[in-house]
């Protein structure tokens, strides 16, 4: 089609070049997306004083510091998936992300979305490789498994995240002895504790026994089936297997604490979305998460008085005690300031806001230089230290596929289980279901990865 | 004869016109009003369409062009896939299965939404003491922001710390479970009849728009107030209450409001939404920010954009005798040429 490029514009012209405008505007980025020199710093502006973090909230105040200690500008956006998916599509992401180290690196590696950290690691004086503790494994990713290839991004604390917190007074009211500190209970130990703990009234839980939700159902049966001796992902991390024996009994052992209805589960959710108000208001007995979650139980003295940690339950004889979060940052591959972002990553890994981080309890720090900061002023911390401690020679990183998000797994958890938790329908029958979806989404992002 | 005369002659009539050859304190010549509509047409049309264009025909086109392919947004190896993601479309459970539900949901919110509003609006309409008050408090439940109304309603609906099993518990009631299925769909439906104030308002307009004398005269020849609400308020009605169906219909096949009632806003969050508020737009969000699916997706949003197209066309052609115009519809040019003398 041809437009005069002489003469009056009238009106039926002027919709006509704009509707024209628009159409070629469509197609730009179509071939935008195909662009791409495979360069480090392409589009870089070096020397540009302000770094765009992905962060929640709760972090602005460390950057804020972090950013007027070392002269650079912070400008903020606030931690949404859907809004940093958008901006890495549109190829305009931020410098610094924060993220899931355990789950999110072969995803986002895979797809070239993450800078290459080593040679920054290199230059470092204040982020010796030597110094980092084994967790921060979790952003490699050589193309192939995680753990190995290049260091994209590093963890800002961890916790072994199958391990769990208890409510003495609920224990000794329920009449029930305290677990082991290093002896880790069976699941069904935990489950028929967790029975013995619930209180109901009238058809409404008064107190939930316990909380096996932790950070998403399908890293509870990742855990389970590794604990079982098998794993849900094939070798290639290509496909998943619900139907091994292995995988069945988790699956089996997570319906029934589903059924009985001891603890938040996908067909009931915690309508508090996490489990410390439920556990601080008293409805809540036993809480499976991992070391962290001290962090909130000690800033109420009450609550602490009360706490204790143990070991992450087994459902076999394989004693793993893996980390499904391992959260800290990353920068983008098409970040616009990475040396910047750098300047502030060393700074809130190494600086005074990791030391902060490494008293608050909140975490083991993911330095090992940092470890001697870990609260132990009160007995809670101290008996959570010990627990911790011993429980770290268990620890173990069970890789993530590339080909999904965990998102995409957990929804289709979300979407088949309550059916068989309402329903009386079979194991296998759910574990073949599970597989068939799953495997046809893994394979989709497949595609795409090549 | 001045230089400036003779230099127009010579260079032709488009130099004669030039204001820049036109000499100093010459008359300018008038502009037509055709020239000065066009004129205020760009300058008035122009931010809008603009704004169209890069607001909404930009982002149209693209998500169609995403839909031929298998992007997720994020990898370089997308390709095109022709129509497969619409074949998907048609034969994807899931996809039909949530179409489904928004269906019965729009067939049972719509009417419901639209009766409740105008059952309001001709209370509030009668001389009644504190009209202003009622017409307030039934108004302001459409004025509180969607996402805190659905925050109020999580809370009031929590199975174990919720208002609602309160008072069954303080009943010797047996607490229900719901916002999961089967009753988060009841939740929802209540959620939406909860904000009729909106249906209420316009409807409320509407009859304020309806000739008292009307429904006087009909009084006077012994008709029943139901008799003079059927046959004179209703039939006056019908164009306010097709405005209602239309927009209805299309803001309820697009419906997000579960989402909010669910745990959190989110890619996880909203593969949470229990099975029976599992709509359409919430699959919508589910393919393209928890499964990444940018291609299906936007599939998923061309074909929900012929659906209301398609329903509004219909919605349109039925309607053609049950809605009445007060005012005539202006005549066609052609019919105004005639009326007019054929000028």
């Amino acid at each position: 089609m041809t437009f005069p490029t002489t003469g009056p514009l009238d009106r039926r012209r002027f919709l006509t070049v704009s509707a024209g405008a628009a159409l070629a505007a469509t197609t730009l980025p179509a071939c935008a997306t195909s662009v791409d020199d495979g360069s480090e710093g392409s589009g870089a502006k070096r020397g540009s004083a302000t770094v765009t973090v992905m962060t929640p909230d709760d972090e602005k105040k460390a950057f804020q510091a972090a950013g007027k200690a070392l002269g650079i500008k912070i400008n903020f956006i606030a931690r949404d998936e859907t809004r940093l998916n958008a901006m890495l599509a549109a190829k305009n992401p931020p410098d610094l992300v924060r993220g899931l180290g355990a789950v999110e690196t072969p995803y986002f590696a895979a797809r070239g979305l993450m800078a290459d950290l080593d040679p920054y690691f290199a230059k470092s004086s204040v982020l010796k490789v030597s110094d980092l503790d084994p967790v921060n494994d979790v952003w490699r990713y050589d193309g192939e498994k995680q753990g190995a290839g290049p260091r994209y991004g590093m963890a800002k604390d961890y916790s072994q995240d199958q391990m769990f917190w208890y409510r003495t007074d609920l224990l000794e009211a329920a009449k029930l002895d305290r677990p082991s500190e290093t002896e880790p209970l069976s699941y069904d130990e935990w489950l028929d504790m967790g029975k013995r703990l619930t209180k109901r009234r009238l058809g409404k839980v008064k107190v939930y026994g316990m909380s096996a939700a932790g950070l998403g159902t399908f890293a509870q049966l990742m855990h389970m089936t590794a604990s079982a001796g098998g794993s849900l992902f094939a070798e290639d991390l290509a496909s998943v297997d619900l139907t091994s024996p292995e995988a069945r009994k988790a699956l089996s052992w997570y319906l029934e604490y589903a059924r009985a209805d001891v603890g938040p589960n996908v067909a009931n959710p915690n309508t508090d979305g996490w489990d410390w108000p439920t556990y601080q208001a008293g409805r809540m007995a036993m809480a499976g998460d991992g070391y962290w979650f001290g962090g909130a139980i000690g800033g109420d003295p009450k609550i602490a008085k009360v706490s204790r940690f143990a070991p992450a339950p087994q459902l076999g004889s394989n004693r793993v005690s893996p980390c499904f979060g391992a959260t800290g940052y990353w920068i983008p591959k098409e970040a616009k300031n990475k040396d910047a972002a750098w300047q502030l990553f060393e700074f809130y890994f190494a600086g005074k806001p990791a030391e902060d981080r490494a008293a608050g309890g909140w975490g083991i720090p993911s330095l090992k230089s940092l470890r001697s900061r870990m609260p132990q002023g009160t007995e809670f911390q101290k008996q959570a230290l010990r627990v911790q401690e011993k429980e770290m020679e268990h620890f173990s990183v069970l890789s993530f596929t590339p080909y999904a998000q965990v998102t995409a797994l957990d929804g289709i958890i979300n979407k088949v289980l309550p059916r068989a938790i309402k329903g009386k329908t079979s194991v296998g029958k759910v574990a073949d279901e599970l597989n068939e979806l799953m495997n046809e989404q893994i394979a989709k992002g497949k595609e795409l990865v090549g | 004869m001045s230089t400036g005369q003779l230099i127009d002659q010579t260079a032709g009539p488009r130099a004669a016109t030039s204001s820049a050859r036109r000499p100093a304190g010459s008359p300018r010549r008038p502009t037509s009003l055709r020239t000065r509509r066009a004129r205020s047409f760009y300058v008035f049309t122009g931010p809008w369409v603009l704004g169209f264009l890069v607001l909404t025909v930009f982002p149209l086109g693209y998500a169609l062009w995403l839909s031929f392919t298998n992007a997720d947004g994020l990898s370089d190896n997308a390709r095109f896939v022709g129509l497969d993601n619409y074949r998907e479309v048609l034969s994807d459970p899931a996809t039909l299965d949530s179409l489904w539900r928004t269906g019965v949901f729009t067939a049972i919110t719509v009417p419901l939404t639209i009766a409740a509003g105008l059952l309001l609006a001709v209370l509030v309409n009668q001389p009644i003491r504190a009209r202003g008050l009622f017409r307030t408090l039934l108004y302001l439940p459409a004025v509180v922001p969607p996402v805190g109304a659905a925050l109020t309603f999580k809370l009031i609906f929590d199975r174990d710390s919720g208002a609602a099993n309160g008072a069954l518990d303080a009943a010797g009631i047996n607490g229900i479970t719901w916002l999961v299925d089967p009753y988060a769909r009841y939740v929802l439906i209540a959620l939406t009849v909860w904000a009729v104030g909106n249906g209420m308002i316009i409807s409320l307009a509407g009859l304020q728009d309806i000739p008292r004398e009307l429904s006087e005269a009909a009084r006077v020849d012994g008709a029943s107030p139901w008799q003079s609400f059927t046959r004179i308020t209703l039939p006056l009605l019908s164009p306010v209450i097709f405005f209602q169906v239309i927009t209805g219909i299309i803001g309820s096949l697009q419906t997000f409001m579960p989402l909010l009632i669910a745990l959190n806003p989110t890619p996880a969050g909203v593969t949470a939404v229990p099975e029976s508020n599992y709509f359409y737009m919430i699959h919508v969000f589910a393919q393209y920010f928890a499964n990444g699916r940018y291609g299906y997706a936007s599939a998923l949003l061309w074909v929900l954009f012929a659906i209301i197209c398609v329903v509004t066309f219909v919605i349109f052609k039925l309607s053609k005798g049950a809605v009445f115009y007060s005012v005539e519809p202006e005549p066609t040019k052609r019919k105004a040429r005639t009326i007019g003398g054929g000028r």
